[in-house]
């Protein structure tokens, strides 16, 4: 199968680039077998096939609203907050409080801000923070997310360090 | 890599030809792009014809990885030589076409399923045809304040292997497994993501990746629709004199899993494989605890879930998709999309 990373010279590179083009081969998500489940044994013949009932949905005007409005419920942003206990790694100072409740829908990128503002260090200089010791989250994971996956004693322990030490 | 485990070796580091075959499938899936450099942004006197590429990338490669190939093909095609002197492939960054700016730490697959998602929703169209990803290539001034990290290929590889240590703690509470490969084996992970090599990628994988075990039995596991593989954990067999597998999908903490929802938020959470009351923890399950209001239990979803771009069944188990289908860095990605009737697009 192709992988778009082949080496070229293929003829590939003058492609004309018009909107009513089609794409020549796809081999994206549709021709690929599917997990088998339990009890399931109809044999996979790569061809367009009618889901499960269980993934059908029947009433459709209503039941599109009914599902915009939980998507929008889901998007409300959780107002609650969470405990963050910062821990100092090596050279770090400790801070005179380490304990802060912080917005569980913020990304992590704010708390390594606020950290920045707490500690009274500048943009540039170095910080390196982890969870539990053990790694760094992406900016933009979400506490709420690292909480209910990482959280010990009902907090979640951030450590933050000069030097990258589990990087 | 077809063997199967004799009873007395640790079954973590053998897998069974199932797992093989599905971690293969979706390493070699591929979505297609269409990329078109911003018409502003384009040098002057470059070849304007043909400013678009197409190019069918590996859902499991990262945005950052086709610079290079894209870079080749504008150089050749349609810079001139006094363009392509000042060119700077560290400030590339890319859009899509309706402006929002793409995370490129997340893989080609998951932006692409997401994406699909979201614009079909907005658009009010069907969302079974596919169609290639437009992006949109810009050449410069990357807004640094809104991608949180610098889009270098080095970045690229902090982050990679930030989700396979988070993932790791996901599974073990721990990231032992993965601090204890060797630096060189850390770095083939990456390596072999991008050469897109399978085998360069899984030789180092399968050291952390928890597999499903083959049945207890001498003759070759049964394929994976038998009702005996998915509800029995090999450990609670009576008849089995094997230990029970610790290091096995089953034996998880937790699977690392996200769901997508179009136009987010993106969800984390616990995800053990066996539930409380002793049952397999399936996808169904999964929906209906975090998604209530999309899953509701015992009526018709309106909903649907898509991992690496394939209709997942509800009955498909979360151990079993941590181990067969998740991302290179470690992730099952769910993305949710909303039914739109009862004719449904291609499995």
């Amino acid at each position: 199968m192709s992988d778009g990373l082949g080496e070229g010279g293929d003829g590939r590179r003058r492609p004309r680039c018009s909107r009513s083009s089609g794409v020549a081969v796809l081999s994206g998500p549709g021709k690929r077998a599917s997990p088998k489940a339990a009890g399931a044994n109809t044999p996979h013949d790569g061809q367009a096939r009618v889901l499960p009932s269980a993934w059908t949905s029947l009433d459709t005007a209503g039941s599109m609203q009914e599902a915009q409005d939980a998507l929008e419920t889901y998007r409300k942003k959780d107002p609650n907050k969470v405990v963050v206990r910062f821990k100092a790694v090596g050279n770090a100072p400790i801070m005179k409080q380490n304990f802060y409740k912080i917005t569980a829908s913020n990304r992590f990128q704010a708390v390594i801000q606020f950290l920045r503002k707490e500690l009274g260090w500048k943009a540039g200089d170095p910080l390196f923070t982890y969870i539990n010791l053990a790694f760094s989250p992406a900016p933009d994971d979400t506490v709420t997310n690292l909480f209910k996956s990482f959280a010990t004693d009902g907090h979640l322990i951030v450590n933050y360090s000069t030097t990258a030490a589990w990087g | 890599m077809s063997t199967y485990a004799p009873r007395h070796t640790p079954s973590a580091f053998s897998t069974p030809a199932s797992t093989t075959l599905f971690r293969r499938l979706t390493w070699e899936g591929t979505v297609p792009l269409e990329v078109r450099v911003d018409a502003k942004e384009l040098p002057a006197n470059s070849d304007r014809g043909l400013e678009c590429y197409y190019m069918q990338a590996p859902r499991v490669s990262y945005l950052p990885l086709l610079v290079p190939e894209i870079k080749r093909f504008l150089m050749d095609v349609v810079f001139d030589e006094a363009a392509a002197r000042v060119i700077k492939e560290e400030d590339w960054w890319f859009e899509s076409e309706e402006g929002s700016l793409l995370k490129w730490h997340w893989s080609i697959g998951l932006i692409y399923d997401n994406h699909t998602i979201t614009a079909s929703l907005r658009n009010n169209s069907s969302s079974s045809q596919i169609t290639p990803l437009r992006l949109v290539l810009h050449l410069a001034s990357p807004p640094t304040d809104k991608l949180l990290l610098s889009p270098s290929t080095d970045a690229c590889k902090q982050a990679f292997m930030g989700q396979l240590k988070e993932a790791d703690f996901m599974r073990w509470g721990s990231t032992k497994r993965m601090t204890g490969l060797r630096k060189a084996e850390q770095d083939g992970l990456w390596e072999g993501i991008k050469e897109h090599n399978f085998d360069e990628y899984w030789r180092v994988a399968a050291k952390v990746t928890p597999t499903t075990t083959p049945t207890r039995s001498t003759s070759p596991p049964p394929p994976p629709s038998s009702a005996s593989m998915h509800t029995r954990p090999p450990s609670a067999d009576p008849g089995s004199t094997a230990a029970p597998d610790r290091d096995g999908a089953y034996s998880v903490r937790s699977v690392p899993v996200r769901i997508y929802l179009p136009d987010g938020p993106v969800l984390q959470d616990l995800v053990p494989p066996v539930l409380e009351d002793g049952t397999v923890h399936t996808l169904a399950k999964f929906l209906a605890t975090h998604l209530p209001l999309l899953f509701p239990p015992g009526k018709p979803p309106l909903a649907y879930a898509l991992v690496q771009g394939v209709h997942a069944p509800p009955d498909a188990e979360m151990a079993w998709l941590g181990a067969c289908m998740p991302s290179a860095d470690g992730w099952v990605n769910v993305c949710v999309g909303i039914l739109r009737d009862a004719r449904v697009g291609r499995f």
